[in-house]
């Protein structure tokens, strides 16, 4: 067990290091989230949706400016080890379920740092202010994993496959749609402050995070050895 | 290193989706010994290494790595076994080379010996204490570095594809020695290459046809 | 011609009549059902039907899909991308038959009723898998990638056609898939109904048939270049 955190600990600091020097996947992210903010704020302010509607809209806004900004960068790590031509000697090196451990936490990592920047951001412009911060948190949380480790899953399988950037979101968005309809159930109850609503809606997201988690450590090998 | 590791492979053939790359091909490598796979440009010698490291599946024939001792590697496990040198397998350009090496040390389950990644990197001509990162080398530095990371572990099985290529003369030399002390030392060397010089090395051939 | 031989010449035409004859009891056998609009009712006969091969065409497609990943064998990724190709076929046609349904009882062709987005939804996952099989020039990688997002939308599927609707409300009407678990059905419609299910089960049976044997062929062609 610590033999495989330190191997998978070893991929996700490589994956840092190399992000920290070129900043590919982060400015990617980070500018898409900033930019799509700008223009949903822009376009819509904090007020110009009627008041019954706002807890609904700002939640499912909210969520498909993270959705679609994570379609900007959460591939990077395993297409760039495709592009510069290092999967094939990572392949050969690491046993599969430490890459994928070391590139899940990669990708948790930057769906963290993403949501500290844009989530207060768009508290700020549209005046968003859920009732219950610790749902909205808890939500956050396992919407974030979840959304992270089916990513991650995609993301392997498109590397190998030509057209990557399109593939992407198109793989990625129909397996993500369920998981998108219970966070933002889930937000919204902790928009109006509704208890069972958020665990309504955790628990569904949770069963999915769940699911998927086992699928990948399940058909992860196969995919990074094709 | 204990026993070493034969490779053996029969009637391998590759199909993309237009093309077919190469078929009927058979070989076996045994420990201590230089196989040389030789074929003019186009013909599939890469695509054949990283077959017969099992990165890429064939469409038709089989491989098989068989311990000296007797009893088969499965194909998950084989690269435990294996190190390779290929032009299409990079290191990791915004590291340097030592971060390099303790990463795929790493990974690989070895932990990190500093003391012994500063002796290869020296063997293999590199200075242990620069920090550049590797995107920075010269070719011919960079793939020094890349013998290093594929004899790290001393693996039984080394598949080396062009490995003189970027080198000048003096690292043509020190790779000849290198191969001669791996093939002495019982490892099954694997040669992909069509210099005539690394020819002479084989100790069997497999040509593959244009 | 052996009596084999001469069943296997006849059953078309058989399923062709036994068919014709669905058709036929759907319009002016069955009654139409009383809470719906006018003969809105009928479609039942086809949409579901549809909409049954198309869910376990995508349930064949997986375990196909898990077979090949256990046992390497082309055979298995032939029969999965044939049945998921079927499986897209009928849940297109599920989705123009409910629409029609739509538009008379509710009054548009769509509305994003849960029931219609999961189907788009659907749709959207089988298309992405061809999509997938197109990127992919490698046929080992390409059959490993496509079993693999095959099972992962297979997983998805379930939230999307049990547990979404049950957040959202829905139009849709719940006389097969509901939380009693009975089938609300007059006993004439529901032999009719019965009738059009088998028919069109054999029918799209058959048609795997065919595109299993087309693509062997197919592939067979291709394999002939190595030999």
């Amino acid at each position: 067990m610590w033999r495989f955190l330190a191997e998978a600990g070893a991929v996700f600091v490589k994956d840092l290091r190399t992000e920290f020097r070129t900043r590919v996947a982060l400015n990617a992210l980070g500018l898409f989230a900033v930019t799509t903010l700008a223009a949903v704020s822009y376009t819509i302010g904090p007020y110009r949706i009627a008041e019954a509607d706002r807890p609904f809209l700002l939640s499912a806004l909210l969520w498909i400016v993270i959705f679609f900004a994570s379609m900007a960068g959460l591939d990077r790590s395993f297409v760039k080890e495709e592009d510069t031509q290092t999967a094939p000697l990572l392949r050969l090196s690491a046993s599969p379920l430490v890459v994928w451990a070391g590139k899940l936490a990669f990708n948790l990592a930057l769906l963290a740092v993403l949501m500290a920047i844009l989530v207060p951001l768009y508290g700020m412009l549209m005046g968003f202010r859920p009732v219950s911060l610790w749902g909205f948190a808890g939500i956050l949380a396992a919407g974030g994993y979840t959304l992270a480790v089916t990513t991650t899953m995609v993301a392997a399988i498109i590397a190998r496959a030509m057209t990557r950037g399109a593939l992407f979101s198109v793989l990625s968005l129909p397996l993500l749609l369920p998981l998108l309809i219970f966070v933002i159930q889930g937000t919204r109850a902790a928009a109006e402050g509704s208890p069972e609503g958020v665990m309504e809606a955790l628990r569904a997201v949770i069963s999915l995070g769940g699911i998927m988690t086992i699928l990948s450590v399940v058909l992860f090998p196969a995919v990074w050895h094709e | 290193m204990v026993g070493g590791v034969r490779v053996e492979f029969e009637e391998l053939a590759k199909r993309f989706d237009l093309r077919v790359v190469f078929r009927g091909v058979s070989g076996r490598a045994e420990p201590g010994s230089v196989l040389v796979i030789t074929g003019p440009n186009g013909s599939g010698k890469s695509t054949l290494m990283t077959i017969l490291c099992g990165l890429v599946r064939p469409t038709r024939g089989t491989i098989r790595y068989l311990r000296a001792g007797g009893g088969e590697v499965p194909r998950h496990a084989w690269r435990e076994h294996l190190g390779i040198v290929a032009p299409a397998m990079g290191l990791y350009g915004e590291l340097d080379a030592m971060e390099n090496l303790r990463f795929f040390s790493t990974v690989r389950g070895l932990g990190f010996d500093e003391e012994r990644c500063r002796a290869l990197l020296r063997e293999v001509g590199l200075d242990p204490d620069r920090t550049t990162p590797v995107a920075g080398f010269s070719t011919g530095m960079h793939q020094r570095l890349k013998i290093a990371q594929a004899v790290l572990h001393e693996p039984e099985v080394l598949f080396l594809d062009e490995p003189g290529s970027n080198l000048d003369p003096a690292g043509q030399d020190w790779l000849e020695g290198l191969v001669e002390r791996q093939r002495e030392g019982g490892t099954t060397v694997i040669l992909a290459t069509n210099d005539r010089r690394e020819m002479e090395w084989g100790t069997e051939h497999v040509a593959l046809p244009g | 011609m052996s009596r084999e031989g001469g069943f296997r010449a006849v059953w078309p035409w058989l399923l062709f009549a036994w068919l014709a004859l669905v058709i036929w009891a759907a319009f002016l056998w069955a009654p139409a059902a009383a809470n719906f609009k006018g003969q809105s009712s009928r479609i039942v006969f086809f949409h579901v039907p549809m909409a049954w091969v198309a869910t376990v065409a995508f349930l064949g497609s997986c375990i196909a899909s898990i077979r090949y990943l256990r046992r390497r064998n082309m055979e298995d990724d032939i029969r999965a991308e044939a049945a998921n190709s079927l499986g897209l076929t009928f849940a297109v046609l599920a989705t123009v038959t409910g629409s029609i349904f739509a538009k008379i009882m509710w009054g548009s062709y769509w509305n994003w009723d849960p029931r219609e987005t999961s189907i788009t939804f659907l749709l959207l996952i089988y298309a992405a898998y061809f999509a997938l099989r197109a990127a992919i020039p490698d046929p080992e990688r390409r059959a490993t990638m496509a079993a693999v997002y095959s099972v992962l939308a297979f997983v998805t599927v379930p939230f999307l056609v049990f547990v979404v609707p049950r957040i959202y409300w829905s139009l849709h009407p719940d006389t097969f898939i509901n939380t009693q678990g009975k089938i609300k059905m007059d006993s004439r419609m529901f032999q009719v109904f019965m009738a059009s299910l088998a028919g069109f089960s054999v029918f799209a049976g058959w048609l795997y048939s065919i595109e299993v044997r087309l693509e062997r062929i197919r592939r067979r062609r291709q394999q002939e270049e190595l030999l």
